[in-house]
């Protein structure tokens, strides 16, 4: 199940060319045939960074959800974002944050590594598809499917348990319905999830508008899926 | 002469460590932590506290389990919720698990490479020159494999309670949402007996790193229970027989912004710079050690007070046998019924601190009667060495002040590794 199982074989057939994290020196130019971007951008000078490390890839995954919706720091974005500043620095002269973007709104991405922790098999996916030379295919259904598959029975209707699992990604394999407890989206949404349909689903069951406001921005605040869900209160 | 290391490799997050040289003296040591600011604090405002312990996890890749037990307690102890011992004992599991899984990737990913002279862990280069033959082509394989068999196993302790070993999701304030058959634990019993001679291989290993000499004045703090090598639950002790509960907490301690780093710098009241963390713990608490980390002590020649902060190392390999052989015993004795009540709300105060892989972690939250959160205070295992971390880097330049710039460089940066940084996390 986890990624280190194929830590050796990743280790001999890919050169680390620059990883702060494992990597002491290393060629910070590139070029690079993968560029692996993990972080949701949140200061300016980032966003350089993030164009020149695009125009010397071949390939450029985002991998986690910070780097593909914002993850948890985009919950910075749903309230003025001087105030959460202030609440943590006195003095705010030296701290030049700007509102938490995922990466494909600066560059193009050539596919997602979804998850907190990021997915290990669509890891996998992405480094292996580059070395046969094919497209990445990664999973692109629901968590339900994932439930289903598993034969979980399902906490949202069964046990009326507020679950994201109809709107969020698959990839985790069901962790949380599997462990008793509603999925808390940490996959980020689905393309083209319905939002407002399971937004209405939770008002039917008594969730007050708070609520439901805290289960769509707690990851991918900043994603279209999950901000159209509060559509459900225009009018 | 001005001296730039712009970032330090192979730690968690972003600092840089910036000194000048004038005429054999040094002048102006900074530790730049730039880690851009993710303000936790700010945005844990209005949620709702069943929320907080996902949240916070996410502080941290390496250490979450440490975030969320400490905001666990906290919360628990702000809604007036008592744990039953049996969940205790699981908590106290997966602290351990967490305290020995960051140890094993510090230890062999990041510190390491340092002692053979190499950049990485793996290499694809030949050995670098005599006497620092170890690491050929394929770098150093063997140690690779025997991490990669540690860290499964004790990753397998997290999941099994946790559902993975990151960002654990069974973990929620009141006790946790599915507790795993006693079949299963037997599993995990057998996995960790399997790698006890990987345990003392790596101690053995460490015993062979030739350590820079180093001597630093510093206050030791660690957490302290009566019956055991407290990880998550007790009174705060440091070396120089300082003690206070955890309600006492800002009369003692001070956080301090700093202008030129993004992570705050935590003091404690007319005492020298702080230490937490492997090291301190063992400094103070030597003797609550299981009995066979006493002899990997033994064998690395370790005894307390040990004042060089490389030796930091040292005691995390010592911890990695102490927390496998004591996981062994809780794991045994645990007996598994329900382990899930669902706390009542109410408006209130709690904090909690805990030993995190690095040293002391700090939660401190304010609730609403409705369970949102009114206020977030959270203090980091580096935010407390912050001020010990430059004053020894400032004692090592000094010391070795005549060595070739790029050798003072390295030692500079193994000095930041020893310490086991987390850049993230004292941002956060």
């Amino acid at each position: 199940m986890y990624f280190q199982k194929h830590i050796i074989e990743t280790l001999t057939k890919f050169d680390f060319v620059f990883a702060k994290m494992i990597l002491r020196g290393g060629n910070y130019h590139g070029p690079f045939d993968i560029a692996l971007i993990e972080g949701t951008i949140t200061e300016a000078w980032q966003a350089d960074e993030l164009k020149r490390i695009r125009e010397q890839s071949t390939f450029l995954f985002a991998i986690g959800s910070c780097a593909i919706d914002g993850g948890i720091p985009a919950i910075k974005s749903t309230i003025p974002e001087l105030e959460a500043e202030k609440k943590v620095y006195k003095n705010l002269s030296t701290i030049h944050s700007i509102r938490p973007h995922s990466v494909d709104a600066y560059v193009k991405v050539d596919g997602y590594i979804r998850g907190c922790p990021p997915g290990e098999r669509d890891l996998y996916e992405a480094l292996s598809s580059v070395i046969m030379g094919k497209k990445p295919d990664f999973l692109q259904y629901s968590v339900c499917i994932e439930c289903k598959l598993k034969g979980n029975i399902c906490v949202l209707i069964a046990y009326d348990m507020p679950c994201m699992g109809p709107v969020t990604n698959a990839g985790c394999g069901a962790l949380c319905p599997s462990m008793n407890r509603a999925c808390y989206a940490c996959y980020g949404p689905m393309k083209q999830a319905n939002g407002p349909a399971l937004a209405k689903k939770f008002k039917l069951m008594g969730l007050s508008r708070d609520d439901i406001v805290r289960k769509f921005t707690l990851f991918g605040a900043d994603s279209i899926e999950f901000r159209k869900a509060m559509d459900i209160y225009e009018d | 002469m001005k001296i730039n290391i712009d970032y330090v490799a192979r730690v968690e997050g972003e600092a840089s460590v910036k000194f000048e040289i004038e005429g054999r003296k040094l002048k102006n040591l900074k530790l730049n932590i730039w880690e851009p600011p993710r303000f936790f604090e700010g945005f844990l405002v209005g949620r709702k506290f069943d929320e907080v312990p996902d949240i916070v996890s996410r502080i941290c890749g390496i250490c979450p389990v440490s975030h969320m037990t400490t905001s666990i307690y906290a919360l628990e102890k702000a809604i007036g919720f008592i744990p039953s011992p049996e969940i205790r004992k699981i908590r106290r599991i997966m602290a351990l698990s967490q305290i020995i899984a960051s140890h094993l990737v510090h230890l062999y990913m990041l510190v390491l490479p340092d002692y053979y002279r190499l950049n990485m862990l793996f290499s694809h280069e030949n050995p670098p020159s005599p006497p620092f033959t170890k690491g050929g082509k394929g770098g150093l394989l063997d140690e690779i494999k025997r991490l990669l068999r540690l860290k499964e196993a004790v990753n397998n302790v997290t999941a099994l309670f946790g559902g993975r070993p990151l960002h654990p999701v069974s973990m929620v304030v009141g006790g946790f949402t599915k507790v795993p058959s006693r079949d299963m634990i037997g599993k995990i019993i057998k996995g960790l007996e399997a790698i006890k001679e990987d345990a003392l291989d790596t101690v053995k290993m460490v015993s062979e790193l030739k350590f820079p000499d180093l001597k630093t004045d510093v206050e030791y703090l660690a957490i302290m229970s009566e019956d055991d090598y407290a990880v998550e639950e007790g009174t705060i002790i440091s070396s120089s027989g300082f003690e206070t509960g955890v309600d006492n907490y800002h009369y003692y301690f001070t956080e301090k912004e700093i202008p030129y780093s993004n992570a705050k710098r935590t003091v404690l009241k007319g005492k020298n710079p702080i230490m937490v963390g492997a090291l301190s713990r063992l400094n103070i608490k030597f003797d609550k050690l299981h009995s066979e980390a006493k002899k990997a002590a033994a064998m690395i020649g370790f005894k307390p007070m040990d004042k060089n902060p490389f030796h930091n190392n040292s005691a995390q390999a010592i911890e990695i046998v102490h927390g496998i052989w004591k996981c062994i015993e809780i794991l045994d004795s645990l007996s598994v019924g329900d382990f899930l009540i669902n706390p009542k709300v109410k408006e209130g105060a709690g904090s909690s601190i805990t030993e995190a892989p690095r040293g002391l972690l700090y939660h401190e939250y304010e609730l609403n009667n409705r369970g949102g959160i009114e206020k977030a205070n959270l203090v980091t295992p580096t935010a407390y060495n912050f001020l010990s971390l430059e004053e020894s880097l400032k004692k090592l330049v000094n010391e070795n002040i005549d060595k070739p710039i790029e050798e003072l460089k390295l030692l500079c940066e193994m000095l930041v590794r020893a310490y086991d940084p987390c850049f993230s996390c004292s941002v956060h």
